[in-house]
C-alpha cells in the first residue's frame, strides 16, 4: 500500500467534495476575493490571502478513528490582518492591500512561520500556538491593572497554567520600499535564509534577518523582445528552489550568465493581434523533481524539460475554444486573467483552473484530462464530482454546456495541491472549496 | 475592410484601457498596459496598411469632439520612419502586415500623392521629437531610459523601437502621475473643449516632468478623436 496520491492514476481518483468556506450570498464583497492559496510543506495547515489584505490560516484536523469517511477536515485556525491599505503620498496612489502571495517557510520549531506579500510589502509572519498563561504577577492583578507597590507584602512566583488555546500571528520582519512595480511574486530560497521577490522589472535577494537592504539579482530595462523579456524574468522569479550557494555579493553578471531562456517558437498559422497577450506567461512552478518546469499562458499549460529549453516536453490545451473569441476577451479584459496551475504530489497530474468555476487536470503518463466544476450545486458531503464538458459547437448534449453559456466572472484563478495525498484546495471568487479523493 | 475595422475597434478599445488604468485603484499594472500598448501598435499597423484610409474615423465611444487637426494624426502615423528590409524580419512582436504608408509607398513621407488627411507622414518619430516639445526630461530614477534618439538610419529601428518601450515603461511606472503635473490626481481635466485648449499646451507644460514628451510619441498619438482623450488626462 503506498499513500494515496503517489503513482496514483487520474482514471483511479474519483474527486468528492469535502468542504467550502466563505459565505454562500449571492453578493461577494471584494474584498473577501480569494488571491492566494498555499499548502505548507506538510499539508497540514493551508492559507489564504484575500484583497482584503486578511491571511486565514486552515488546519488539518487529526483524523479520528470513530469517523474514517471524514479524513482530516481543515479548520480554521488563525486569521489575521496581514497588509492594510497605503497611500504614496509621492505618487498619488493607494497601494492595495490584497494579498499576491502566500509562501510557507518550512517549520524548525513549534511556531508557524509565512511570507505574505501585497504590491509592494512583504512580511515574514509568525503563527504560534499559546496554551498557558502566567498567572500570580506580583505587580499586577489578574485583569492586568497595576497594584499598588505599597500594597504588596508577600511575593511570589508567577505560575503558568493551561489556558484555552489561543493562535496568535505577529509580525516579525518588513520587508518594505524594494519595489517600484508590483510585486508577482516571491519564493524561499532552499537555504532557508534567503529569499526572492519580483515586480515586472526587478527581483530583489532578501536575507531574512536584514529588513532595510536587499540586492537586485535582476533588473530588466530593455525588452530584447517582449516573449522572450517575460519568459526570462518569469523563470527566474517564479520559484528558485535549487540555489544552492547564492551567495549575499551576487553580481547582476552572475545571474544573467546563468539564466537560461525558455522559449517556443511562435507558430505563425495562430498569429493574431493578441498573441503576446496569450502567450505570456502566468504562472511557472517547478516539479517537486526539480526536474521539470510547469508554465501557464492565457490558453494552454506546458511542460518543460530543464535541459531543453527550445521547445516544451508537453503542451495541454485548457480551454482552446477561447481562441476564436480573444477579441470579445480582450474587451472584457478577461484575457489578462493570470491562471496558476499546480503539481500534485508525484508529479504526475496537473491541475489549473479555467472559467465557470471549471478546473482542468491533466494526468501527464495518460494524457486523459477531465474538467471539474466548483459549484454550491454539487457541494454535499463526500459527493462524488462529475466530469464537466464545453460544447464545441453544433449539437449540444445533455450535460454539456455551450461556450456562449460560460460564466466568465466565475473564474479558477488559485489552485493548490496538497503536497502527498490528493487534496486539493480550490478557490472561486470567495469561496475556498476542498475536494479529496474517495476513501472506500 | 473587415480587418480594418476590427483593427480600429482593438485600437480604440485599447485607448480605452489605457486612459481608464490612469484611475484604476493600486495604481497602474505595467505589464498588462506594456501588453495593451502592443496590441494597440499591431492594430495601428493594420488600420494603416490596410488599403483605402477612410476620410475619417467613426467617432469614438468615448466620445470627445474630433477637432484636433490633421497635422497631428500625421505625426502619429508616421511613428517610425519606414522600415528598412532588414528589420521587417526582426519584427515578430509587431502586426502581420508590413508597415507601409497607405499610399502604397514604402519609402518616405507620401508628400507626392493626395493623401487621406491623416495618413500622410509629415515627419518622422524622432524629428517630431525635436521639434514642438523638448525632448529631453529630467532623469529622476534610474530606470527612466534616455530620450529617443534624434532621427534615425534604418539601422537604429530596433533601438528606438526599445526606447519607445522603454518610454513606455517610464509612462506607466509614473502611472501617468507626471501628466497631473498641475493637479492632484483625481481631479478630472476641463470639460473637453477646455481639455482642447489645454491640448495644446499641455506637451509644452508638462514637459517639466519625466516621462511627460513619451505621451506625445507612439501610444498617444492616434485617430482623431482619441488624442483629445489621452491628451486630456
Amino acid at each position: 500500500v503506498f499513500p494515496a496520491g503517489f503513482g496514483s492514476l487520474m482514471q483511479d481518483v474519483l474527486w468528492c467534495f469535502s468542504q467550502v468556506k466563505g459565505t454562500i450570498d449571492s453578493g461577494v464583497t471584494e474584498a473577501d476575493i480569494i488571491s492566494t492559496v498555499e499548502f505548507n510543506h506538510t499539508g497540514e495547515l493551508l492559507a489564504t490571502g484575500d484583497k482584503g489584505g486578511r491571511v486565514v490560516i486552515f488546519q488539518r484536523e487529526q483524523e479520528s478513528k470513530n469517523q474514517p469517511h471524514r479524513r482530516g477536515e481543515y479548520n480554521v485556525y488563525s486569521t489575521f490582518q496581514s497588509h492594510e491599505p497605503e497611500f504614496d503620498y509621492l505618487k498619488s496612489l493607494e497601494i492595495e492591500e490584497k494579498i499576491n502571495k502566500i509562501r510557507w517557510l518550512p517549520q524548525q520549531n513549534a511556531a508557524y512561520f509565512l511570507l505574505s506579500t501585497n504590491d509592494k510589502t512583504v512580511k515574514l509572519w509568525k503563527v504560534s500556538e499559546r496554551d498557558k498563561r502566567p498567572e500570580g504577577y506580583n505587580l499586577k492583578d489578574e485583569e492586568g491593572r497595576l497594584r499598588d507597590p505599597s500594597m504588596i507584602t508577600v511575593l511570589r512566583v508567577p505560575v503558568l497554567r493551561p489556558m484555552d488555546l489561543m493562535v496568535e500571528a505577529t509580525p516579525r520582519r518588513v520587508f518594505a520600499n524594494a519595489h517600484t512595480y508590483h510585486i508577482n511574486s516571491i519564493s524561499v530560497n532552499s537555504d532557508y535564509e534567503t529569499y526572492m521577490s519580483a515586480d515586472d522589472l526587478r527581483i530583489n535577494l532578501w536575507n531574512f534577518e536584514i529588513t532595510n537592504q536587499s540586492f537586485s539579482i535582476l533588473c530588466i530595462m530593455q525588452m530584447l523582445c517582449p516573449r522572450s523579456f517575460l519568459w526570462c524574468q518569469d523563470r527566474v522569479a517564479r520559484h528558485w528552489p535549487e540555489i544552492r550557494e547564492l551567495q549575499p555579493q551576487l553580481t547582476l553578471g552572475l545571474v544573467l550568465s546563468s539564466c537560461t531562456v525558455f522559449e517556443e517558437p511562435e507558430d505563425p498559422s495562430n498569429r493574431s493581434f493578441f498573441s503576446e497577450i496569450i502567450s505570456s506567461i502566468s504562472d511557472v512552478k517547478f516539479s517537486h523533481s526539480g526536474r521539470y518546469i510547469m508554465t501557464r499562458d492565457y490558453l494552454t499549460v506546458k511542460v518543460w524539460d530543464l535541459n531543453m529549453e527550445n521547445r516544451p516536453i508537453e503542451t495541454y490545451q485548457v480551454h482552446d475554444y477561447l481562441r476564436s473569441k480573444l477579441c470579445s476577451l480582450y474587451e472584457n479584459d478577461c484575457i489578462f486573467d493570470k491562471f496558476e496551475c499546480v503539481w500534485n504530489g508525484s508529479d504526475s497530474v496537473i491541475m489549473t483552473g479555467s472559467y465557470n468555476n471549471f478546473f482542468r487536470m491533466f494526468d501527464r503518463s495518460t494524457k486523459r484530462d477531465v474538467t471539474l466544476e466548483a459549484s454550491r450545486e454539487s457541494s454535499k458531503p463526500r459527493a462524488v464530482l462529475k466530469p464537466r464538458r464545453v460544447c464545441l459547437g453544433g449539437k449540444r448534449r445533455k450535460d454539456e454546456i455551450s461556450v456562449d453559456s460560460l460564466d466568465f466572472s466565475k473564474k479558477i484563478l488559485h489552485t493548490a495541491w496538497h503536497p502527498s495525498e490528493n487534496i486539493i484546495a480550490v478557490a472561486a471568487t470567495n469561496n475556498l472549496y476542498i475536494f479529496q479523493d474517495k476513501v472506500n | 475592410m473587415e480587418f480594418k475595422l476590427e483593427a480600429h475597434r482593438i485600437v480604440s478599445i485599447s485607448l480605452g484601457k489605457i486612459y481608464s488604468a490612469r484611475g484604476q485603484r493600486g495604481g497602474l499594472k505595467l505589464h498588462k498596459n506594456l501588453l495593451v500598448s502592443l496590441v494597440l501598435r499591431s492594430a495601428r499597423q493594420v488600420y494603416l496598411s490596410e488599403p483605402g484610409c477612410p476620410p475619417e474615423p467613426p467617432p469614438a465611444a468615448a466620445g470627445p469632439p474630433e477637432e484636433e487637426p490633421p497635422p497631428r494624426t500625421a505625426a502619429w502615423a508616421a511613428e517610425e520612419p519606414p522600415p528598412p528590409p532588414q528589420d521587417e524580419a526582426g519584427r515578430d512582436c509587431q502586426g502581420p502586415r508590413p508597415r507601409r504608408c497607405c499610399c502604397g509607398e514604402s519609402r518616405g513621407g507620401c508628400a507626392g500623392a493626395p493623401p487621406p488627411p491623416h495618413c500622410p507622414r509629415k515627419r518622422s518619430a524622432g524629428e517630431r521629437g525635436q521639434t514642438g516639445s523638448p525632448v529631453k526630461k529630467p532623469r529622476r530614477e534610474e530606470e527612466e531610459p534616455p530620450p529617443p534618439p534624434p532621427p534615425s538610419p534604418p539601422g537604429e529601428q530596433e533601438d528606438m523601437e526599445t526606447g519607445n518601450v522603454a518610454s513606455l515603461i517610464s509612462i506607466f511606472g509614473s502611472s501617468f502621475s507626471g501628466l497631473l503635473s498641475k493637479e492632484p490626481k483625481g481631479r478630472r481635466r476641463p470639460p473637453l473643449d477646455g481639455g482642447e485648449a489645454a491640448a495644446g499646451t499641455a506637451p509644452a507644460e508638462a514637459a517639466a516632468e519625466p516621462g511627460q514628451i513619451c505621451c506625445d510619441e507612439p501610444v498617444l498619438r492616434t485617430l482623431n478623436p482619441w488624442s483629445t482623450a489621452i491628451v486630456a488626462f
